[in-house]
């Protein structure tokens, strides 16, 4: 058989492999890191003028990851992230990004490069500022422990959960509260 | 008169301060009355000492008050005139520029926390050095310098962005040329459009836009024959100047966008003419080049698309010559697992006598990352006719790399890789390549 046949082959057996369910949204990172019971939600929040309510984790993904520019009624999105080390920040890695700290630095250096990403994460170092900024901004979208989301800003559903619920897939590691 | 442009926290500084300096000036005055009248003794002298060195105090107080004073009327007088004041902030009391105060606060807060980008001008850079040897006819082990790549980003605005890759390289004469690989304005209108001008990497296939001027996000030591630099002996019309329009076109969960673009196409007049047409196109023929791919939600990682160039080209000692370049490719880029697969067929037609060329080639690469460790096999093929009329003396190459990427940290990486290349009616030549690559 010549190379070029075998390939598609091979490249289809790999494919089949790499989707196996305990393989996808690259967890092989996921795999490594600790899991401890959840002591409190993360929010995900957006300034009050923001129409939308609902975000499908997919689509909350693509925005975090950089692959959407603009909310649908054309507001270009800012992404916030908060201080390196803060266990909302891993939280925000481990489960939406599924990327470690050195990974994440890449994708968006990698992607700026590429220009594959339409914007790339401002980086907040408390609470307070998150909020602040996000009041400021109509096209901004953060995150902040469900007890820090006050009256300034709206908190999103995903996949149709608020933080409360029993459902809600965002949940801070107690490991990473040390 | 009472001046409304006056910051107010100013005034009442003044007044105070100036109501500050009446009172210790009238102290002092009653002080040296007594001391007039009083007959001095020991315990006497020293006080006066210590109050004459008081008002020597004061008088330097009262001096450096009469010139804040000054500066301030200064001010005044500008911001009557309607002049800015250099160094004049605005007044903490209106509420509208309490706002911008605190928009300008934030922004630079933000822009200093920024985890890639600033909002303004950013600068990242990357570069390698190598030591590299083989057996072909005339080849000599040498130590060489790469490309050394300044990429520079700014948001001018909300929409627009400015792009350039400035990079500094050496060619096979040792000397240094510096180029202007890309220089893009980039208009953001939503996710479904973003138009650009400038000099760009063509859209053809996969590999030309992934990894652009740099070796460092590049797992290999060197691009695909396939994807060669025009100025290194590249077969394709990898860089273009002229529009390019992207974005995504809605398509739920499979994750499709398009790219369009226009440009001057590639100099075919003669070989030794510069490839890319920067500023004058040979002919009014504009070069179109026309791609499509999807990365759908299901396999995350995975990225599948094809691309259409087409141009004209009119060589001097040739009839016109019609130019088809067609790609597909395969990609899947997980975090530990790369592997890409791209076949080209570019497609020449000789108008007179009537003749077709078709130039197949194709490349696949496979690499696992084991901690700082990422092994990697690729393997390349082009295969043109020896009467290829654009690019006569490219012929038959094909064969295996294989190498180690190994990762020191975060901005340093080492590379060491083994080719072979099989030519037609020639021997097979082995090189080998130690590099080390790093971003600043």
């Amino acid at each position: 058989m010549r190379p070029l046949e075998v390939l598609p082959a091979v490249f289809l057996l790999v494919l089949v492999l790499e989707i196996s369910p305990d393989r996808a949204h690259g967890s092989e990172e996921l795999e490594s890191a600790v899991r401890g019971s959840p002591q409190q939600s993360l929010a995900i929040v957006v300034n009050r003028s923001n129409p939308v309510d609902n975000l499908p984790f997919n689509e909350l993904r693509k925005i975090f990851m950089g692959e959407r520019g603009h909310w649908q009624n054309g507001r270009r999105i800012a992404v916030l992230m908060m201080e390196h080390g803060s266990p909302e920040r891993e939280t925000v890695l481990r489960e939406i990004y599924a990327m470690t700290e050195a990974r994440y630095t890449d994708h968006f250096l990698r992607g700026l490069f590429a220009e594959d990403v339409s914007i790339v994460p401002k980086t907040l170092d408390s609470p307070a500022r998150v909020r602040k900024f996000i009041v400021q901004a109509p096209g901004a979208i953060g995150y902040l422990r469900a007890s820090d989301a006050d009256e300034s800003v709206k908190v999103l559903r995903i996949d149709g959960h608020l933080p409360s619920d029993k459902d809600y897939r965002l949940q801070i590691d107690a490991n990473s509260e040390n | 008169m009472k001046s409304p442009l006056v910051p107010s926290g100013n005034r009442s500084a003044i007044a105070r301060n100036l109501a500050t300096l009446a009172l210790l000036l009238l102290t002092t005055f009653d002080l040296r009355a007594q001391e007039t009248t009083t007959p001095p003794v020991a315990d006497d002298k020293q006080l006066i000492q210590m109050l004459l060195q008081r008002i020597d105090h004061l008088e330097a107080s009262e001096k450096q008050l009469q010139a804040s004073e000054k500066q301030l009327q200064d001010r005044v007088r500008l911001l009557e005139k309607g002049q800015p004041a250099a160094g004049t902030a605005a007044a903490p009391d209106s509420p509208a520029a309490d706002q911008a105060a605190h928009a300008q606060e934030s922004e630079t807060v933000e822009a200093e926390n920024m985890d890639v980008s600033k909002t303004l001008m950013n600068i990242r850079g990357f570069g390698d050095f190598g030591l590299y040897g083989g057996d072909q006819k005339a080849q000599h082990t040498s130590f060489g310098l790469g490309e050394l790549n300044l990429f520079i980003t700014s948001d001018i605005s909300e929409r627009f962005k400015f792009l350039t890759e400035l990079v500094f390289e050496v060619h096979q004469d040792n000397d240094f040329e510096e180029d202007l690989e890309r220089i893009l304005l980039e208009y953001d209108f939503n996710d479904y459009f973003k138009l650009s001008g400038g000099r760009f990497d063509t859209e053809i296939g996969y590999y030309n836009t992934a990894f652009h001027h740099t070796t460092w996000f590049q797992t290999t030591t060197d691009r695909p024959y396939l994807f060669q630099y025009e100025d290194e002996g590249g077969i394709l019309p990898v860089h273009s100047v002229g529009l390019s329009a992207t974005g995504l076109i809605p398509s739920g969960k499979v994750g499709l966008h398009y790219v369009a673009q226009v440009s001057n196409g590639r100099a075919s007049s003669s070989p030794n003419v510069e490839p890319v047409q920067n500023l004058v196109d040979e002919n009014n023929h504009k070069a179109v080049n026309v791609a499509l791919f999807a990365r759908p939600d299901a396999v995350p990682g995975l990225q599948v698309g094809f691309s259409t160039y087409r141009d004209v080209l009119y060589p001097l000692n040739s009839s016109r010559i019609g130019e088809t370049i067609m790609d597909a490719y395969a990609v899947l880029n997980r975090p530990n697992l790369e592997w890409l697969n791209e076949a080209v067929l570019i497609r020449h037609a000789l108008a007179s006598p009537s003749h077709i060329y078709e130039t197949p080639g194709f490349y696949s690469q496979i690499s696992e990352r084991f901690g700082s460790f990422r092994p990697y096999l690729r393997y390349q093929y082009v295969n043109a006719s020896r009467y290829e009329p654009v690019f006569p003396g490219v012929g038959l190459r094909a064969g295996p790399s294989v190498g180690i990427r190994y990762d020191v940290n975060e901005s340093v990486a080492l590379k060491l890789q083994y080719d072979h290349s099989e030519l037609r009616q020639q021997p097979g030549v082995n090189t080998l390549a130690l590099q080390a690559g790093f971003t600043f």
